[in-house]
């Protein structure tokens, strides 16, 4: 967990949002742009969950594990289901979707950031 | 060239001009659904005794974006009239939770969702609720028009 990796992570879900929203105002569904942006934040999301785990494994806890592990499991689940979600929808409300989707994970990056820097004992 | 956008192929057009918004605000409450249900169940079953009141409420509020959840994603007069219930008892909730939070935080000890009228999440839980009332009203002003 380092505040870099949640700053990457913070700018390419703000990049995804707009990209989103522009979708949307142009009347346009999603296109490959928005892929890769939310394959970008997931690879981002699965390099912090593997470097927490490795952390944790070695004895470092934040002091309300169970919280933490709930929002860095569920932090990995945004971005597939924002995609999948946004791929069903054919009008241009498909880009919100995603938006949506992505600026929850802006958000969760940083909340768990705050319970991983509240380390127990 | 529209269809070499990278922003996307055209979007076609959804013949009801609230199912787009709808699907955003369903998306929504979803993750407020899934991030009060895990607050709750986190909360419940590692601290209960700790403030039972305001886990519980925890929890309550976690039922109550599910079931609008499932009623906007149901749609239909059913779908409708539940998720319309969940919404006016999740606004009365994050008011009167958000008011009694800041007039006795002691009896608050720990966040809910609702605490401070949601300024946890960004007062996304005071918005909610009153997005999702426009959208059902002008989905129903729509239905009057055109009985189904």
């Amino acid at each position: 967990m380092t505040p870099s990796l949640v700053v990457a992570a913070t700018v390419v879900s703000a990049a995804v949002t707009v990209l989103g929203l522009a979708s949307t105002v142009a009347g346009r569904r999603i296109g490959l742009i928005h892929l890769a942006g939310a394959g970008l934040l997931e690879v981002l999301l699965l390099v912090q969950a593997g470097a927490a785990a490795v952390a944790m494994a070695g004895g470092t806890t934040p002091e309300d594990t169970p919280t933490f592990v709930a929002y860095l499991v569920g932090v990995l689940l945004i971005p597939v289901a924002g995609v999948l979600w946004a791929r069903s929808e054919h009008t241009r409300w498909a880009g919100s979707v995603l938006a949506v989707a992505s600026a929850a994970v802006g958000v969760m990056v940083w909340r768990l950031l705050q319970l991983w820097e509240a380390t127990g004992a | 060239m529209p269809d070499r956008s990278p922003l996307g192929p055209t979007a076609e057009g959804t013949g009801n001009p609230s199912s787009g918004p709808a699907r955003v605000l369903v998306l929504l409450y979803a993750i407020f659904a899934l991030a009060a249900g895990a607050r709750a169940a986190v909360q419940l079953s590692t601290r209960f005794s700790d403030a039972p009141v305001a886990y519980l409420l925890s929890a309550l509020a976690a039922v109550i974006y599910v079931v609008a959840t499932v009623g906007l994603a149901r749609g239909g007069r059913g779908g409708r009239r539940t998720a319309l219930a969940a919404i006016s008892v999740e606004l009365v909730g994050v008011l009167v939770v958000g008011t009694l939070s800041l007039a006795d935080p002691s009896a608050f000890p720990d966040e809910t969702v609702w605490s401070g009228y949601g300024r946890g999440y960004g007062f996304v839980p005071l918005v909610l609720p009153v997005l999702g009332l426009l959208l059902l009203r002008r989905t129903a002003g729509r239905k009057a028009a055109d009985p189904a």
